[in-house]
C-alpha cells in the first residue's frame, strides 16, 4: 500500500497517473498548502526539502518523482524496460535527460527568480525557453522510432512523465516565450493522444478537476 | 569493451573513476574542447545535446552521467543497492536529487551565460546558486553521517563518487571563486572524499588526467597529457 501526498496538478501527478495505470492500491491525501503543511515537521520527515510530492512506501518515505516513477516500476514491471532488458540503456538515458533537462529547464521557465532573482528573471527564461525547443526536439526524434519505452500504442512510463510536462508547457500564455504547443512535435503528440484516453488518466482528471484532453490541449 | 567520451576533468570523470573502480575493460575517446569538438557533427550523433560524458556498450550509446551509473552499476551488479533491496528506493531519491538538482546548480556556476545574458546577471546568479548549493551539501552531509550503504566512507558507491566529483568542481569554477566551499562543513563528505581519494582506482585516473594526488580535498586544475578540461 502506497500513500501519495499530492497537490492537484503539481510534480505528484506523475506519480498518480502511474499508480493508476499499473492499477496499485494507494491513498491519495492532499497536502494543505495554504496551511503551511510543505513546512511542518510531519511533512519534512517525509521529504526535507518539503517539494510535492513525497510517498510512503513499504520501504519508507519516498521523494523525488522521477525516482518514485523508478522504484514504482522495477517493484510493478510493465512500463519500462526491465533491468535487465536490451533497451533498458536507451530508456534510462532518455529517463534522466527528462529529469536532469527537461523538467528542470521547466522550472527555470515558471521561477526564473528562484535562479538568480527578479533582475535576471526576463533573461533566464529567454534562454530556459530556447534550451527547452531544442530538447523537446532531440526526445520528439527518440521518440519517432515508437520505442515501447515511449510508445504511441502503450502506456509507458516516459510517456507519462513527458505528458505531464508538456501539460504544463502548454498551460502558459500562449504569447509567452515559454508556451510549447505538443502539436509541434507530432511524435510525442502522438504519445500524449493515446495517453490522455486512457482509463488512468479520465480518472485523475477526475479525482484533481484537470478537465478534458489533459496533455494534448490543456485548460 | 566499453568507450568512454571524455574530456579531462569533465563529467566523464565520475564514469571513468566508477568503470575503473568496478575493473571493467574500457578505452577513451577524447573529446577536443579546444576545438569545441562536443559540438561537431560527429559527436552531435553520440551524443544530441552535446554534453560530456557519454559511454558506448555494444548494445547502446548511454548518455547523462546519472543513467550511466545506474546502468552500470545494475549490469555489472556492484557500487549500490541493486533491485529489491531495501536501500534502493533510497538510494534512487538520492540519485536523482544529486542529478537534477546538485549537478543542475552546479552547472550554473560552471556555465552561468547559458543560463542568463549579461556578465551582470551572472553575479546574481552566483550569489543564490552558492546558497542552494550550501544547503543541498548539507542535506546531503545529513545522509552521509548516517552512513547507509550507499553512500559511506568504507566502501565506494557510485552516489559518493559523483557527489565527490562534483564538490570537487564547484570548488575550482568558476575560476575567480575558488576554493570558496569550506569543505570542512561537511565533515562527513569530506571523510567520504578522502577515502575515495586514497584508493587506487582513483591514482590511476587522476594520474590519466593530470589531477594531482589530492583530487577532492585539495583540488588543482587539471594538466592532462591529452585535451582540455575547458
Ligand atoms: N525534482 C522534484 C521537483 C518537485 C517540485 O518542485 N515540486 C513543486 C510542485 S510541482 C513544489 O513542491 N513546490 C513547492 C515549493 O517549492 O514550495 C521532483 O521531481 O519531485
Ligand atoms: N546532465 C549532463 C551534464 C553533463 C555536463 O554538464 N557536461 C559538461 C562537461 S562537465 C559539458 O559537456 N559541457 C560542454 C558544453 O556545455 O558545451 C550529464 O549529467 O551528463
Amino acid at each position: 500500500m502506497y500513500t501519495l501526498r499530492f497537490s492537484p496538478d503539481s510534480a505528484s501527478l506523475i506519480v498518480r497517473l502511474i499508480l493508476e495505470e499499473l492499477a496499485l492500491p494507494y491513498e491519495a491525501r492532499q497536502i494543505d498548502r495554504a496551511a503551511g503543511e510543505l513546512s511542518s515537521p510531519e511533512y519534512r520527515a517525509l521529504h526535507p526539502l518539503g517539494k510535492i510530492p513525497a510517498m510512503e512506501t513499504p520501504n519508507g518515505p519516498m521523494f523525488e518523482s522521477a525516482a518514485i516513477l523508478l522504484y514504482l516500476s522495477d517493484r510493478h514491471p510493465g512500463l519500462a524496460p526491465a533491468p535487465d532488458a536490451q533497451d533498458r540503456a536507451a530508456f534510462l538515458k532518455w529517463f534522466f535527460f527528462t529529469s536532469t533537462n527537461i523538467h528542470t529547464t521547466l522550472m527555470d521557465i515558471y521561477y526564473p527568480e528562484r535562479v538568480a532573482g527578479d533582475a535576471a528573471a526576463g533573461s533566464v527564461v529567454t534562454h530556459a525557453s530556447a534550451k527547452m525547443k531544442t530538447l523537446l526536439a532531440a526526445i520528439n526524434q527518440a521518440a519517432e522510432d515508437n520505442p515501447n519505452w515511449l510508445s504511441f500504442e502503450q502506456p509507458s512510463l516516459l510517456g507519462y512523465y513527458i505528458a505531464v510536462l508538456m501539460r504544463w508547457l502548454g498551460q502558459n500564455d500562449p504569447e509567452a516565450t515559454g508556451y510549447i504547443k505538443a502539436s509541434d512535435y507530432p511524435a510525442l503528440h502522438k504519445v500524449l493522444a493515446m495517453l490522455e484516453m486512457r482509463p488512468a488518466s479520465l480518472a485523475v482528471a477526475a479525482a484533481e478537476g484537470l478537465g478534458k484532453t489533459i496533455f494534448t490541449m490543456p485548460s | 569493451m566499453y568507450v568512454l567520451h571524455y574530456a579531462p576533468d569533465n563529467a566523464s570523470l565520475i564514469i571513468r573513476l566508477v568503470l575503473e573502480e568496478m575493473g571493467l575493460p574500457y578505452r577513451t575517446a577524447l573529446v577536443d574542447r579546444r576545438i569545441r569538438a562536443q559540438d561537431s557533427a560527429e559527436y552531435r550523433a553520440v551524443n544530441p545535446t552535446g554534453l560530456i560524458p557519454a559511454l558506448q556498450s555494444s548494445e547502446e550509446t548511454l548518455f547523462e552521467t546519472a543513467a550511466i551509473l545506474l546502468w552500470l552499476s545494475d549490469k555489472h551488479g556492484q557500487m549500490a543497492p541493486t533491485i529489491g533491496d531495501e536501500h534502493r528506493g533510497n538510494f534512487l531519491k538520492w540519485l536523482f536529487f544529486t542529478a537534477n538538482t546538485l549537478h543542475a546548480d552546479a552547472r550554473l556556476l560552471f556555465y552561468p551565460e547559458q543560463y542568463a545574458g549579461s556578465p551582470d546577471d551572472h553575479v546574481a546568479f552566483r550569489g543564490k546558486t552558492e546558497v542552494r548549493i550550501s544547503k543541498h551539501l548539507r542535506l546531503l552531509n545529513d545522509i552521509a553521517a548516517s552512513a547507509p550503504p550507499y553512500l559511506n566512507k568504507e566502501r565506494p558507491s557510485v552516489l559518493s563518487i559523483y557527489i565527490c566529483c562534483l564538490i570537487r568542481w564547484i570548488n575550482l569554477y568558476p575560476v575567480d571563486r575558488k576554493g570558496w566551499l569550506p569543505l570542512h562543513d561537511y565533515p562527513a563528505l569530506f571523510e567520504i572524499s578522502k577515502g575515495l581519494q586514497d584508493r587506487p582506482a582513483t591514482h590511476r585516473v587522476a594520474d590519466a588526467e593530470g589531477l594531482g594526488p589530492t583530487i577532492f580535498t585539495e583540488p588543482h586544475y587539471a594538466n592532462p597529457p591529452e585535451g582540455s578540461a575547458l
